[in-house]
């Protein structure tokens, strides 16, 4: 009787559970990610297709002559039309098999999970010192806005913006590993070989992604920081209650321009594998953003696919994390409610 | 591609700034070129790392076999650290004296008038897996090379049955036509470098591309493709003494500023091809490094398309040859460092002649006179997007246009441009002509010769010619067959000839190599150093 009890009791919990606005929202975007994922894939075959050149010219070099060509695109399946190609490379992705490149003849998913590996670490530090450095200067600018700091803040956060991020690279290079020698130039220490090298090989591109990002946050949160200072009854309420200013800044205003950085955040992830690509290139990081660039190089649109869906997948799931938390934290948000 | 063009485009766009900042740190000025022999005795062990560019040499798509590298003609560097190849291409340290010697191969003769050519193979070497390199395993790549749809292999035409062996230590290939310039084309071509057919046999092609076995002066510890090539020393090479590293490491980068900084910054110890002229300028003076730049051997080239208008008008080749002021360029641009040529050849390569009889220089009334008489040219000029090339297709349409042409400029990705020739609407394109040897690899018959896809000229008297000097054995009369077909070219205003370039090679100080720190002519873009002679003092 008590078994049956706690297993229905288990199977209520469950479907309250399943139930709950989080849920369905999780539920509802992992079904709406199918049609992005095949959307995006889509696009990318499209484009990649439109470009000159395919797998056939790279295995034969630049020098290949078109009849040659031609025979190696008849022996790959090249000659085939785009649609039928995308289905049968749909077909295989959906059973989990990513394929054989045609160029290179090794198998996809090793070469991805090795390429993501430092892909995810290297945005994983970008993201999270951004953001860790943006929270507390947006907080100290928009405690006295116009004041000293404010203004300091705006000019570190104008440089941040106006700099583009292989400028910024080629900069820090200069200034810490050829001056000052403290850090490396380029390459990749994992991190089951060394902790401190992976952080050392790693700090450095971070940095060069990370920089504008901290200023774009470091904006946008001060901004809407100062704004619901200045407007919103509940600030008010509190000043009059004598509470102390940096008390109202963290614990009340701060939650509510929360949100906001982090849709920004959500949002900025699409943009930020852009980036790697050439940050990847300049630090010579065998991540997945160098992956993508080589195999678009050699028109590798097996290469290509697989690392399109692993940035789809990065950018859906990211934004849904961000969605859940605001969920979280904004009680006023309820997703799936009917 | 677009994304990787806009990178270096980006990259070369900050060069100037970056480089001044970095101009800022060198302490003192001094000029490169450290021969190994004025750093006294080589030195046994260290570690080498050289950097590669990762859209030309850094990238090895299709990995290391020989039969099926399609970027092989590129990776000359990381072919001959594994394989070491049957020859090499080897000069005294000014440049000076280049020759094709054997190297795996013992000896080479040429019979029936160059329609046979026979290699005696040394005896005693093997691969690093310790099976034989033979006659037999020499026959089986060259067959297997020849077999291959990659067109990283000769364009020989062989008889039929024309790869054989004599005994355990001779091949004997035979041709269907005189194929004097065989030799020279080894050492560019897949068939130089031996793969053991043992570990290809055991291994599978799939895996054989990531890590091949040859019998050269290193062995392969890890690839990753495009990326990271680690190699150490052969214990066996047939050497003795060499070489002289433990470890070699080829590592791919995002161009040469990229690079350069990572030179300076002590993260790598050599960078081979540098392109980007500011730069070297930079480097030249920096107290830590040694750059060499090599004697040039394929100039530049304007290719006219003469099949198709307006260039099938031999008056308005004509025009663009006295439009044409390469000597400016040269001066302006590259302050007179690299020479003009008037040909296919340049002064680090074979049968090379400054001036041609009759050429057709700098006339800008001349120019404009043509112009009118023709009516009006309005042209599309291209070129592959390096730097050195950007500038000057940039600097020839300001000439041209001070002579009345209209003419757009165009710069294209490998396969664009590709995509270009192949559709043979093209108008102008820049391009490099020529090779070490003319007949070898990307030589002159690859921009003039009728059935090349990359030509702009269909004349079946040029091609007689160029057959011809290809086929001669005796090379004084190949260089006079050669003036005669440089003359042809000009007499016909097929494509004007201008300044001939060669990239540099960088390496920090304490690190010496033939090659490297020594001039030895690219046999097309970079030259082929002797790895196993690379050594470095002090570590």
């Amino acid at each position: 009787m008590t078994a049956v009890a706690e297993r229905q009791g288990y199977r209520g919990a469950w479907t309250q559970a399943l139930r709950s606005p989080v849920s369905r929202l999780v539920v509802k975007r992992l079904l709406l990610a199918i049609p992005i994922m095949l959307g995006v894939t889509i696009l990318s075959f499209w484009v990649v297709s439109l470009i000159p050149g395919n797998a056939a010219q790279a295995l034969l070099g630049p020098e290949a002559t078109p009849d040659q060509i031609h025979t190696m695109e008849l022996q790959l399946g090249l000659d085939k039309p785009a649609y039928e190609r995308y289905l049968d490379w749909l077909g295989h992705a959906v059973r989990g098999d990513l394929g054989t490149s045609p160029v290179s003849g090794q198998p996809v998913t090793p070469q991805l999970i090795d390429g993501l590996a430092v892909t995810s670490e290297l945005l994983g530090l970008a993201l999270i010192g951004a953001l860790v450095l943006a929270v507390p200067v947006a907080l100290g600018a928009a405690h006295r806005p116009g004041g000293l700091f404010d203004r300091l803040s705006i000019f570190v956060s104008m440089i941040g913006l106006s700099v583009a991020n292989y400028v910024l690279a080629l900069v820090l290079v200069l200034v810490f590993s050829v001056k000052l020698a403290m850090l490396p130039a380029i390459g990749f220490v994992p991190l089951s070989e060394s902790v401190s090298g992976n952080l050392k090989s790693l700090i450095l591109p971070a940095i060069a992604i990370g920089f504008p990002l901290f200023s774009i946050y470091t904006r946008f949160l001060r901004g809407d920081l100062v704004d619901q200072q200045q407007s919103q009854d509940y600030v008010v309420t509190a000043q009059a209650k004598g509470v102390d200013p940096w008390r109202v800044l963290v614990r009340h205003t701060l939650r509510n321009s929360s949100f906001g950085l982090i849709a920004v955040v959500g949002l900025n992830l699409g943009v930020l594998i852009g980036v790697t690509v050439i940050i990847e290139q300049i630090f010579a990081l065998p991540g997945l953003g160098r992956l993508l660039l080589q195999a678009v190089s050699a028109r590798d649109m097996v290469v290509i696919q697989a690392c399109v869906v692993v940035f789809a997948v990065v950018t859906v799931l990211g934004n849904l994390a961000a969605d859940l938390l605001q969920t979280v934290l904004d009680p006023r948000i309820r997703y799936g409610d009917r | 591609m677009r994304t990787k063009f806009q990178l270096m485009a980006a990259l070369l766009a900050v060069v100037l700034g970056v480089a001044g900042l970095a101009a800022c740190s060198q302490q003192g000025a001094s000029s490169g070129g450290a021969s190994p022999a004025s750093a006294g005795p080589p030195q046994r062990g260290g570690h080498v790392t050289v950097l590669k560019d990762s859209s030309f040499d850094g990238s090895w798509p299709t990995g290391l076999d020989p039969a099926t590298n399609a970027t092989g003609g590129a990776n000359i560097a990381q072919m001959a650290a594994i394989y070491g190849g049957l020859f090499q291409l080897t000069a005294n340290p000014d440049g000076s004296g280049a020759k094709v010697e054997p190297y795996q191969a013992e000896s080479y003769q040429y019979l029936d008038g160059g329609k046979t050519l026979k290699i005696k193979i040394r005896k005693g070497i093997t691969f690093t897996d310790g099976t034989p390199l033979n006659a037999e395993a020499v026959r089986f790549n060259i067959q297997r090379d020849m077999d291959s749809p990659c067109s990283c292999r000769p364009l020989w035409l062989l008889a039929k049955n024309g790869i054989a062996t004599e005994g355990d230590d001779t091949v004997v290939l035979r041709f269907k036509i005189p194929t004097a310039s065989a030799v020279n084309n080894f050492p560019i071509s897949n068939v130089n470098w031996v793969a053991s057919p043992t570990a290809l046999k055991q291994m599978g092609e799939n895996k054989f591309r990531l890590t091949p076995v040859g019998a050269g002066p290193f062995k392969v510890v890890s690839d990753k493709l495009n990326s990271e090539l680690v190699l150490q020393r052969n214990p066996s090479y047939f050497k003795q003494g060499l070489p002289y590293l433990d470890q070699l490491t080829f590592k791919a980068i995002g161009g040469d500023q990229a690079a350069y900084q990572a030179l300076l910054a002590g993260q790598a110890d050599a960078f081979e091809g540098m392109t980007t002229t500011p730069l070297l300028d930079q480097a030249t003076k920096n107290s830590k490094l040694t750059v060499t730049s090599q004697p040039p051997t394929s100039p530049y080239v304007i290719q006219l398309n003469t099949k198709i208008a307006p260039f099938n008008d031999e008056k308005v080749r004509q025009a663009v040859y006295f439009a044409t002021d390469f000597d400016a360029i040269a001066k302006g641009l590259f302050k007179g460092k690299y020479p003009v040529s008037q040909s296919f050849t340049a002064p680090g390569g074979l049968f090379y002649h400054q001036t041609v009889p009759g050429y057709r220089t700098y006339n800008l009334a001349e120019a404009k006179r043509l112009v009118q008489e023709v009516g009006g040219i309005t042209v599309k000029l291209g070129t592959l997007g390096d730097y050195v090339a950007r500038q000057v297709n940039i600097a020839l349409q300001t000439q041209w246009r001070q002579a009345g042409i209209n003419v757009t400029i165009e710069d294209y990705q490998l396969n664009t441009l590709v995509q270009q020739f192949n559709g043979g609407k093209w108008q102008a394109m820049l391009q490099t002509a020529g090779a070490w040897d003319p007949a070898a690899g990307v030589g002159v018959a690859f921009r003039f010769r009728s059935n090349s896809p990359f030509t702009g000229v269909k004349d079946t008297h040029l091609d007689g010619m160029l057959d011809q000097a290809a086929a001669e054995l005796d090379s004084a009369k190949r260089d006079t067959l050669y003036t005669e077909a440089g003359k042809y070219i000009s007499d016909k205003a097929y494509a004007p000839f201008g300044l001939a370039f060669a990239p540099a090679n960088l390496a920090v100080k304490g690190v010496y190599g033939p090659g490297l720190t020594t001039k030895i002519p690219p046999m097309v873009v970079n030259p082929g150093i002797l790895w196993d002679q690379v050594w470095r003092s002090g570590k």
